[in-house]
């Protein structure tokens, strides 16, 4: 079953735009057979076959956008190997649940926030916007196309062993080491914002606001999406009071 | 007119970014603020305006099927208007105006990425299709994807602009006191994003490491 074979760049590709037709039905079930269609077209020489795999493949599937290719290429190595399509419909089944959990832990509340800190301390510490942005975009963007194409590399290594390379492969063990280094970002973040304000807003707050704005760090942190809420209440008071002394003046 | 066309193309481009295509992060706010500046050859207003929709967004995770406000074409819409309304350089008073505007316009184009996708459902999964039919509804889809991007970029940009442009000159907040509010108020929504490296308990360490390297770093920092 190992051994890795030519590498589908028209499916990395379209992977990239499998959430092109997210939707309350199938949620990417159809842009799943979307990315896979070249290879189906491969298999399938004759017009009934595809169309029967394509419908198969349109059902309901999920998972996070960057580590769907694991299951792209385990499921396009199964066909190639003519598996039965009940057992890839079960596999697509039981793999679209700990995938989605396991990119939203490794990606979207790891990896993403860590490198948009990383472009904020970027911009609080003085160096160029346009390159604060396209170091942003180059570090997130370097893990994020190394997942897609290590995912798919595996995927159609292992087929339907796939859970089992998943389970060993340092994906796994990654989140400890995200959430430290996330811990360090927020830190330096913080300081540097408290210390230095808004970009491009001079001067910097005095000591009385740096307390101020420290105490209110410490709030946002003990209380997370309770504060986000006070602090869109406490930009609309803000914005009404300015408004309502030039009004009475 | 070619202004408000480049920011419905950019609002477009960030739109379908932010879940269809290909999610490379140009929609991350303080990105497509910077990017909105730049295009109008004021980056640094923009990044000022991203920056704080950004601090806003730290915490807003796109997780499963949840609904959440889209502050990419937000932070397009917002930068356009402030642009377009307030004279050259980063104000604290238009910037609190713009912010507030922002943070209610990404709660409604949230709205409308659920309608779009409401509406794919229609065209992709009322009964089965071909290979062909697939592929050029998932392509309409995506069409349709950038369409609303652009639209929703264009559309608060004209209302933002019409709403600073009559409430700026009523301002009268001292800038100081401003600019020092918004710094409260960005540093307690960059606190917000402690608990999702496991809070102040449980990685307290490297919380300390980076607070006492972001000191060194400020006093270093002329």
């Amino acid at each position: 079953m190992s051994g890795i074979r030519r590498i589908p760049w028209a499916v990395v590709l379209r992977a990239f735009a499998i959430q092109g037709s997210w939707n309350y039905e199938t949620l990417t079930g159809t842009g799943f057979a979307f990315v896979i269609l070249p290879e189906l077209k491969r298999i399938y020489e004759d017009a009934d076959a595809l169309e029967a795999a394509v419908r198969r493949h349109e059902t309901t599937f999920n998972s996070h956008p960057y580590l769907a290719p694991l299951a792209l290429g385990a499921v396009i190595r199964m066909e190639q190997d003519g598996e039965d399509p009940a057992v890839i419909d079960r596999f697509k089944a039981a793999l679209r649940g700990s995938l989605g959990t396991l990119g939203d832990q490794l990606v979207w509340a790891g990896w993403r926030p860590i490198s948009v800190l990383f472009a904020l301390a970027l911009l609080l510490g003085g160096v160029p916007w346009w390159a604060a942005i396209l170091l942003f975009l180059l570090l997130y963007n370097t893990l994020h196309l190394m997942l897609m194409v290590w995912g798919l590399r595996v995927g159609l290594s292992e087929g339907r062993q796939v859970a089992d390379r998943l389970r060993a492969s340092l994906v796994r063990t990654t989140q400890p080491r995200l959430m430290t280094t996330g811990s360090f970002a927020v830190g330096l973040v913080l300081t540097l914002v408290i210390a230095r304000g808004v970009p491009a807003l001079d001067p910097g707050p005095g000591p009385i606001w740096i307390a101020l704005a420290a105490a209110a760090a410490v709030a946002g942190a003990l209380w997370g999406e309770r504060a986000r809420r006070v602090g869109v209440a406490g930009v609309v008071a803000l914005a009404v009071t300015g408004l309502a002394l030039g009004v009475a003046t | 007119m070619s202004s408000w066309l480049a920011l419905a193309v950019l609002g477009g481009l960030v739109g379908l970014d932010t879940t269809s295509f290909p999610q490379i992060m140009i929609s991350r706010p303080v990105v497509a603020g910077a990017l909105t500046g730049a295009l109008f050859g004021r980056p640094l207003e923009g990044v000022a305006v991203g920056f704080l929709i950004e601090a806003f967004s730290l915490i807003v995770l796109p997780v499963g099927a949840a609904r959440y406000p889209e502050s990419g074409t937000a932070a397009v819409a917002a930068t356009g208007a402030y642009l377009a309304a307030v004279p050259p350089g980063v104000h604290a008073g238009p910037l609190v105006l713009v912010l507030a505007f922002a943070l209610g316009w990404e709660r409604l184009t949230g709205s409308t990425v659920v309608l779009h996708r409401r509406n794919n459902g229609r065209i992709l999964t009322r009964g089965p299709i071909t290979a062909l039919q697939l592929e050029r509804r998932h392509l309409a889809a995506m069409t349709l994807d950038f369409l609303r991007g652009a639209a929703v970029s264009v559309g608060g940009g004209l209302l933002g602009y019409g709403l600073l442009a009559v409430a700026t000159p009523y301002w009268q907040l001292n800038s100081l006191t401003t600019a020092a509010v918004l710094t409260v108020l960005a540093a307690a929504m960059v606190g917000t994003a402690v608990p999702l490296f496991g809070g102040l308990r449980s990685r307290r360490a490297p919380l300390l490491v980076g607070i006492v390297a972001g000191v060194a770093l400020a006093m270093l920092l002329p």
